[in-house]
């Protein structure tokens, strides 16, 4: 009997920088956090004392998080609910805009595709936090933006826009976070088949019907990929909070993250929210492969 | 300054912004940064806790003796300051090397954004820091896990320099082991364009801070013992460091009542924002306050910047120390920058650049003001020997109160 020659392929072996970076900068971080979670806290100076041994683990610090979610003791859900429907409105706004800006540009500019693609670049040129710190300028009680509300100065207009609203948190995510959806929108639109919405425009489909039938089914995987580009990091945001706002009555999942993770006794407690942030943020991202993985067996 | 998150005030805004941020964003981080295995010396037992009415004199361990006297100073070294941002002036670093230039001294200044942060790093032992600057609420953990390494006074002769009641401190009987560097007050700042009421003369200034015709217009210190310890003052309650459940919950409902009324911003940039009129009022350090005049806008007169504190004294003051670390590679040049720093003349000059007050004797009250270190208007931010008599001072608490304090601390942040 012919013995079968098994040939390795060497391909897989290019994935291993990947699963190294995974496994160091991943898998060990989150095990420490774990460890932490699950740990003890030192006696005297309060820092977090990780239990390294599973077997060993103590729920108490995440229990005392889960207990004051909801109930009468429910000091931290408002936070969270809060983070959820900031994130929640920021990514539609975000999808509300981006939508049409890549879809312009990827179907319908022709001769200037290079420069807007240039300008929509533009804003990762400059940190975040930049753009954030020129906002709180922008703001101001005596800023750029009630200067041009008074008209000039025809009318009063002294609106203390840096003091605790939400609306101005959320107004700062979208405005922080949009460019992050208008290029994967871009990409995933500008790779959109010309022939199928040909195709339906011949069988009697017109502009909009072709778009709601065609284009946006098949961008479905390209819209979610979007949100969750700008949905994931929105969770633990918290420093768009603390420069537009600064007050408790916004604060979001990554403010109590910032707050806690270097107070004696809560690194646990961070390390709690810093679990829920990530459970939560796997619902979404589940979607998206099974999502990915629907849309691919329909395409075969 | 006593605790997390009290910091300074900068020279450079943005350059606080983000040194403020960028610590902020190692956050997670941290949480791996504090696993470091410590190299310090176990603990069992409780904490003894240093208290006006009950002074501490701190044991001195085998193994960690002063220095002798008349050592050469290390040569060729680099001097490790370890502090918060901008909270020492760099030409008083550049004399000190060049006091000591046929040394070849270096000196580099590391920064931490609080004191609970500073701790974790320095028990982890992973820089050799020569000069810690902490509060004395940290004292007790410092000397007991022998992160600190007592003094040899014969270096420190410019101690007469300083105040008498920090020549024998309560918290550090015998000065065994900490120098004071700065003393300040915990007031009511504002601006005189927003809040039209001259807040000094209401019944309770602190009041104001309640006010909601103030909403959107107040601030309060990032801070949680100096902030919740307003809450018992408001209240008149004196006992800053209480442990009493009743207490707690006072200070508690007072914190909601504060978030109802003015939804206030919790921040340490007062020092920027009050001038830059982000907000008309705040809870303030006064050595915040005689800093905010160099952050005025253009063609805004200092005149509008008001600061109160009790005039009797019966408010917050504290003060920040400097101490020598045992893991410093160069204890001789410690203890000479420590002398450097007690020196009248380096201290003012220091002063000019940090804003926070050296306690030292030379300094007349009235002199900070009429040589324009204070502006007239912001006389009150002025700190006064005597206050340290009778103002209340935020002690480091036991762990079990610490936890409570904390607990109600990040409710109120959390936006409960």
């Amino acid at each position: 009997m012919a013995r079968r020659r098994i040939r390795l392929s060497p391909w897989p072996v290019l994935s291993l920088p990947g699963i190294a970076w995974l496994a160091l900068f991943f898998l060990a971080p989150l095990y420490v956090v774990l460890a932490i979670v699950f740990g003890s806290v030192d006696p005297t100076f309060r820092t977090p004392a990780p239990i390294w041994n599973p077997l060993h683990w103590q729920a108490g610090q995440l229990t005392y998080v889960l207990d004051r979610i909801v109930g009468s003791n429910a000091v931290f859900g408002p936070a969270l609910l809060r983070t959820l429907v900031y994130v929640l409105v920021a990514s539609t706004l975000c999808l509300t805009i981006a939508f049409p800006v890549a879809y312009y540009v990827a179907r319908l500019s022709t001769r200037r595709k290079g420069l807007i693609l240039a300008l929509l670049i533009a804003p990762f040129w400059i940190s975040y936090m930049m753009r954030m710190l020129a906002w709180v300028n922008l703001l101001g009680t005596d800023g750029l933006v009630n200067k041009t509300l008074s008209l000039g100065g025809l009318f009063d207009v002294h609106v203390d826009w840096l003091s605790g609203r939400s609306i101005v948190v959320i107004l700062g995510l979208v405005y922080g976070y949009v460019p992050y959806m208008i290029l994967p929108l871009y990409a995933g639109l500008d790779r959109l088949p010309q022939s199928m919405l040909e195709a339906a425009r011949d069988l009697g489909a017109n502009r909009a019907r072709a778009f709601v039938r065609v284009v946006l089914p098949m961008c479905r995987p390209t819209i979610i990929a979007g949100v969750l580009l700008t949905s994931l990091p929105m969770l633990g945001d918290y420093y768009t909070n603390d420069l537009l706002s600064g007050s408790p009555s916004t604060a979001m999942a990554g403010n109590l993250i910032d707050q806690t993770v270097l107070t004696p006794g809560e690194t646990g407690y961070a390390g709690a929210f810093v679990l829920l942030v990530l459970v939560v943020s796997l619902v979404p991202m589940l979607y998206y492969v099974r999502s990915v993985a629907r849309s691919e067996l329909t395409a075969t | 300054m006593t605790d997390a998150r009290r910091r300074p005030p900068p020279r450079l805004v943005r350059r606080r912004s983000f040194l403020q941020l960028a610590a902020a964003a190692a956050g997670l981080p941290a949480l791996a940064s504090c696993v470091r295995a410590p190299r310090t010396r176990s603990i069992s037992g409780a904490l003894t806790l240093a208290a006006p009415d009950h002074p501490v004199t701190w044991p001195i361990y085998a193994g960690n003796e002063p220095i002798a006297d008349n050592r050469t100073p290390e040569r060729n070294a680099t001097l490790r300051l370890y502090n918060y941002a901008d909270y020492i002036g760099p030409e008083v670093i550049k004399a000190f090397e060049k006091k000591y230039s046929q040394y070849n001294v270096n000196v580099t200044v590391s920064t931490f954004n609080d004191t609970d942060e500073a701790m974790t790093k320095i028990r982890t032992g992973a820089v050799p820091y020569d000069i810690y600057f902490p509060s004395y609420d940290q004292i007790s953990r410092l000397v007991a896990a022998e992160l600190v390494r007592p003094l040899n006074h014969s270096y420190l002769t410019n101690i007469v320099n300083v105040w008498p009641a920090f020549q024998n401190p309560w918290y550090d009987q015998r000065w065994r082991y900490t120098i004071p560097y700065t003393v300040y007050t915990t007031g009511v700042a504002w601006r005189t364009d927003v809040v039209k009421t001259d807040i000094a003369t209401l019944p309770n200034p602190y009041d104001t801070l309640w006010d909601g015709a103030y909403q959107g217009q107040t601030a309060i210190i990032d801070d949680w013992h100096t902030a919740m310890a307003m809450c018992l003052l408001r209240a008149g309650k004196t006992n800053v460091n209480t442990s009493s459940p009743a207490d707690l919950a006072l200070i508690q409902r007072q914190l909601e009542q504060l978030q109802q009324a003015v939804r206030p911003r919790v921040t340490i940039t007062m020092y920027n924002d009050l001038p830059a009129g982000r907000f008309g009022q705040c809870q303030m350090w006064s050595g915040d306050v005689v800093n905010a005049q160099y952050y005025l806008p253009k063609g805004t007169s200092v005149d509008v910047l008001r600061y109160w504190f009790p005039p009797d004294g019966r408010g917050m003051v504290d003060n920040d120390l400097m101490v020598i670390l045992k893991g410093g590679d160069n204890p001789v040049l410690a203890h000479l920058f420590l002398q450097h720093m007690l020196e009248t003349k380096n201290a003012l000059a220091n002063f000019g650049y940090v804003g926070y007050q050296p306690p030292q004797r030379s300094l007349d009250p009235d002199a900070v003001v009429s040589r324009g270190f204070v502006p007239k208007n912001l006389a009150s931010a002025v700190v006064r020997e005597e206050y340290f008599a009778v103002g209340y001072r935020l002690l480091e608490l036991s762990v079990a109160n610490d936890a409570a304090w904390h607990r109600i601390w990040l409710a109120f942040k959390a936006g409960a």
